[in-house]
């Protein structure tokens, strides 16, 4: 084999700390190395026409390049070994960069080191073989779960794009948390006003599917060849039939339902339609509130029904949808405030969540759009916000900012103070992080023209006291600029409540074979330059799901995940990594080992002629972990380019430099 | 007693014969302190079985190389749990093996009888005091050469059969004798705890002593019954090449830890790697401690169950005892 290596300066980078002419030298004699250079750039477009004019001139079988991680430039020189007719896996590539140069100061050592790493690069190209990618069909569709303003910006971007969109979401109608709010910040339009128009086109749109009251069961499959089962829960209602009239809703006699759509802030009938811009505008059952299922008797809806939809003996359905990539717009959930007793939360009827709050500003929501107290319905004059209930706070296992509460007190204060001009509004803050567009000057006009007291500091407890007309709520609390205790009597309590990861988002994220943080948040690829894409092949995140952001970035990253689903699968086929298991058939023992410790589902195993079980990998659906090449007792599997062969060559590579210096 | 056990076994094998290719079990070896497997076509045959203290053989190590047939085999409570690993890793199919289970209450280490008495012309052993009472009053007459000589068993048997917990077979068709109490209720691991008390260096060096001894003979690779690879093992493996036909130290060191890390979670501790070993180098130790972790991890014991999922043999995003997240922040 004849091996060119090139070491690279990366201007000063390397050069400072790494005697690069030594560690080329100290190449030159390393088996099978022909021809070893330094280069001040090797990534530049005179250093990759150099390595291409070597790799004819000396009729190189690979190169090896010292220089920077992989990460930055590996596709960047396996492209220019390809364009000097060499396999662009005969290339391997040291890292002296953030391995070497930049860790260390010690010039002789970091020579030393780097030429380790360029031995050990050398080795593993000497068993390096041959790879050829191989191309499949792509399914032109894609799947999004989550109908919150994420998911449907995704859906009509892709569907505009020309693909057909799949649209599950959980609840029975579309829009989320956006179609709870009142108002949005900082410009206070009306939320549904402008989430309305986009929920229309995604019901209207001919290239969109939508499934409401759907759930994912199963996804199998791989990037271009995903294969979703979604189960459509019964509504107990023929929706093909049901016109939304709202008859039922009339007559239906159990009425003391809590309406989660208002929060539980007021009750609506067990046969409903949560909202009156709902998309789609049809009716459901909820089984555990219907007189016909809990009684078993009742059928008023179905005696009413002009369009006779209602159908009790409904199950639920299962339907499987092909795509090419999947978008997860899950969205988020709120921390529960019944945690926080010192606030009251949950023992206090006049301690409310913000989105309680935020229903009751609504003219669509349960009063109508009047600020009345839950406890005796009266107007509150003195209304107090405490921020941060749920967040930033470790010990409540809640180290993060969720984002958007400073926004959104400022928003419901100044929306108080509106309602009730004769009105107080105090909030409690610890800091006040409004760094969008025009968020600082929107936090200002609270406090200047709409004249809300901000109190910098913490609350310590709220406990109900008697005040001159009738129960009141004492805030008691520091004001840490002033450095005293201040005590203020409320009328009405709202919690900013934090941000949550959407539950069952753990066992969404399994299924997608994503990762997810601690806090059940799914990963991006990468913090900076992969905000959208996870590790996982072909899904893409939009939204909280991803971590808590407002509406303008949900919108903007969900277009983006659109932007990437329509480029990927512009292409009529896509490429699949060599760098997968493969079964050397006469080494594998059938145990089947292989096939149980799988993450992805992509080896199984095949009878042979002679009876015998043989492991077999699906190379469109392996995705390269290893798991398996580990688990096999015979190693009859080797992930491609991993082989246990190359790596034994770096690690014997390694060891013998160890056992020459220290003799 | 013992011979109405052993007319027990004759009997059920006998109805089971013609529907094997053949049955395995064990027959008296060379002297009276040796057995040696034996396999048993027909009825002739079972004149030859035997069942005592000297049946040290695991049977199911012959097992994996006969797939294929359908038979029988002889087996003590720890051989059970060997086939019962095989049965659940697919390598042998249940319905082709019928099991007669015998209770054991323990099987001699000859190399114990060996630091006592002179063994080389051993000419008959008798054990005494055979019943379900435990091993207070039971006693291996040697008559030797030189005169008789009585041993205490519990001096004699092997170090498995102090601290077992199954001396009744876990999976079997037919039972030959009466159940038998363990020894123990639970393994504390106590030799692998107090080895792992020695420093570092101590064990090093212990370590590097006792594999310095080792012939690279593979012995206990195929005495081992969950050591299925046989033909196709990576010390013989020229690709990978993992391992060098050199005689040097980490040549066998490492073909000793891959031992062991093959039958994390499937090693039935039945310690036949540690007999069959000619220089008696104590590799039982290393996978007692691969057990001992599995246990303290996943809280899982190879060989009890055949519907068992190994929790090396699953992918599971999050183990309960092992912290992998939180590491990014």
């Amino acid at each position: 084999m004849r091996i060119g290596v090139m070491v690279c300066h990366c201007g000063n980078n390397i050069a400072a700390t790494v005697d690069v002419e030594a560690v080329a030298a100290a190449a030159r004699e390393f088996p099978d190395v022909v021809f070893a250079t330094d280069h001040m750039y090797a990534c530049s477009d005179p250093g990759q026409k150099s390595i291409e004019q070597v790799i004819t001139d000396m009729k190189l079988d690979g190169v090896v390049v010292a220089s920077c991680s992989p990460r930055m430039h590996e596709a960047t020189f396996r492209r220019a070994v390809e364009r000097a007719g060499l396999n662009r896996y005969m290339f391997e590539m040291a890292n002296i960069r953030e391995h070497v140069a930049w860790i260390s100061l010690d010039r002789r050592r970091n020579t030393e080191k780097a030429t380790d790493l360029v031995r050990m690069a050398v080795e593993k190209l000497r068993h390096n073989r041959p790879l050829t990618a191989k191309s499949f069909d792509v399914q032109k569709r894609v799947l999004i779960v989550g109908g919150g303003v994420a998911g449907v910006q995704a859906a009509l971007d892709c569907a505009d794009g020309g693909l057909d969109v799949v649209l599950v979401e959980r609840k029975q109608a579309i829009g989320g948390i956006m179609s709870k709010l009142d108002k949005t910040f900082p410009t206070i339009d009306c939320s549904v006003c402008v989430l309305g128009p986009k929920m229309v086109d995604v019901g209207q749109h001919p290239r969109i599917t939508l499934h409401t009251l759907s759930e994912v069961e199963e996804v199998s499959g791989y990037v271009g060849n995903f294969e979703v089962t979604v189960r459509k829960k019964t509504p107990y209602v023929d929706w093909t039939k049901c016109t939304g009239c709202g008859a039922c809703l009339e007559k239906c006699p159990s009425k003391k339902v809590p309406d989660s759509f208002n929060e539980n802030v007021s009750f609506c009938t067990a046969i409903n339609i949560p909202f009156p811009q709902a998309i789609p505008k049809r009716a459901a059952i909820d089984p555990a509130h219907c007189r016909q299922f809990t009684k078993g008797k009742c059928g008023v809806c179905q005696k009413v029904c002009p369009a006779d939809a209602i159908d009790y003996t409904m199950q639920d359905e299962v339907v499987t949808e092909k795509v090419g990539a999947i978008i997860a717009a899950t969205g988020l959930d709120l921390f529960d405030h019944t945690k926080c007793g010192e606030y009251g939360g949950g023992r206090y009827p006049d301690v409310i969540t913000s989105l309680a709050y935020e229903r009751m500003l609504s003219a669509s929501g349960p009063t109508a759009g009047h600020i009345k107290r839950p406890s005796d319905g009266k107007e509150p004059k003195t209304v107090v916000f405490i921020s941060c209930v749920g967040s930033r706070d470790r010990s409540l296992d809640r180290p993060y900012c969720s984002n958007f509460c400073c926004m959104y007190t400022a928003k419901q204060a100044i929306l108080t103070r509106d309602h009730i001009p004769d009105s107080k509004a105090y909030v409690f803050y610890m800091d006040i992080r409004a760094n969008g567009k025009g968020y600082e000057e929107f936090v200002r006009r609270a406090q200047e023209e709409y004249a809300v007291e901000y109190v910098r500091g913490r609350v310590a407890q709220v406990y109900p006291q008697a005040g001159p007309d009738g129960p009141q709520l004492l805030v008691r609390g520091a004001d840490t600029l002033l450095g005293t205790q201040v005590e203020i009597a409320a009328d009405l309590v709202v919690l900013a409540v934090g941000v949550e990861a959407s539950k069952g988002a753990g066992s969404l994220a399994e299924k997608l074979r994503i990762s997810y943080d601690h806090y059940g948040f799914f990963l991006e690829g990468h913090p900076k330059l992969k905000p959208v894409e996870t590790n996982t092949a072909g899904v893409y995140l939009a939204g909280c799901c991803q971590a808590p952001k407002d509406i303008p970035s949900s919108v903007a990253q969900a277009s983006a995940a659109a932007g990437k689903v329509l480029s990927l699968l512009s292409k009529d086929k896509l490429e699949s990594d060599p760098q997968i298991a493969m079964v050397t058939g006469n080494r594998c023992i059938g145990c089947g080992k292989c096939e149980r410790t799988c993450p992805f589902g992509a080896i199984r195993m095949r009878e042979m002629r002679d009876g015998s079980q043989r492991a077999e990998v699906v190379e469109t659906v392996c995705q390269g972990c290893g798991i398996c090449s580990v688990t096999c007792p015979v190693r009859a599997i080797q992930l491609q380019h991993f082989t246990d062969s190359q790596l034994l060559a770096e690690v014997n590579a390694l060891c013998r430099t160890w056992d020459e210096t220290s003799e | 007693m013992a011979s109405d056990r052993i007319e027990a076994l004759k009997a059920a094998m006998a109805a089971e014969l013609g529907k094997v290719d053949f049955v395995l079990g064990y027959a008296r070896g060379f002297d009276p302190l040796h057995a040696t497997p034996v396999t048993v076509r027909t009825e002739k045959d079972l004149a030859k079985l035997i069942f005592d203290p000297t049946c040290v053989q695991n049977l199911a190590t012959s097992l994996y190389g006969l797939r294929g047939k359908r038979l029988g085999v002889v087996v003590k409570g720890c051989d059970s749990r060997s086939v019962i690993q095989l049965v659940q890793e697919g390598l042998w199919e249940r319905e082709n093996l019928v099991i007669f289970g015998l209770p054991c209450n323990g099987v001699l280490d000859l190399a114990k009888v060996r630091v006592k008495a002179d063994i080389t012309s051993v000419r008959s052993v008798v054990f005494e005091g055979e019943g379900p009472d435990g091993l207070e009053n039971r006693t291996v007459r040697l008559l030797l050469p030189g005169g008789e000589k009585l041993l205490p068993l519990r001096d004699v048997l092997a170090d498995k059969c102090l601290r077992c917990r199954y001396p009744n077979p876990l999976i079997h068709d037919h039972m030959i004798g009466e159940e038998l109490e363990p020894q123990g209720a639970e393994d504390t691991y106590a030799d692998v705890a107090a080895f792992e008390k020695l420093s570092t260096q101590e064990r090093f060096d212990f370590w590097k002593r006792q594999m310095s001894r080792c012939i690279r003979c593979y012995a206990c690779r195929n005495a081992c019954p969950l050591c299925v690879c046989k033909h196709v093992c990576l010390a013989d493996s020229r690709e990978p090449h993992w391992l060098s036909a050199e005689a040097t130290l980490q040549e066998k060191w490492l073909f000793q830890v891959m031992h062991a890390l093959h039958l994390a979670g499937r090693c039935t501790e039945c310690g036949e790697c540690q007999r069959s070993c000619p220089m008696g180098i104590p590799i039982l130790l290393l996978k007692r401690k691969m057990n001992k972790e599995l246990k303290e991890i996943f809280g899982y014991e190879a060989g009890v169950s055949t519907e068992a999922v190994p929790p090396l043999h699953t992918f599971l995003m999050e183990e309960d005892k092992i912290k992998d997240r939180g590491l990014l922040w």
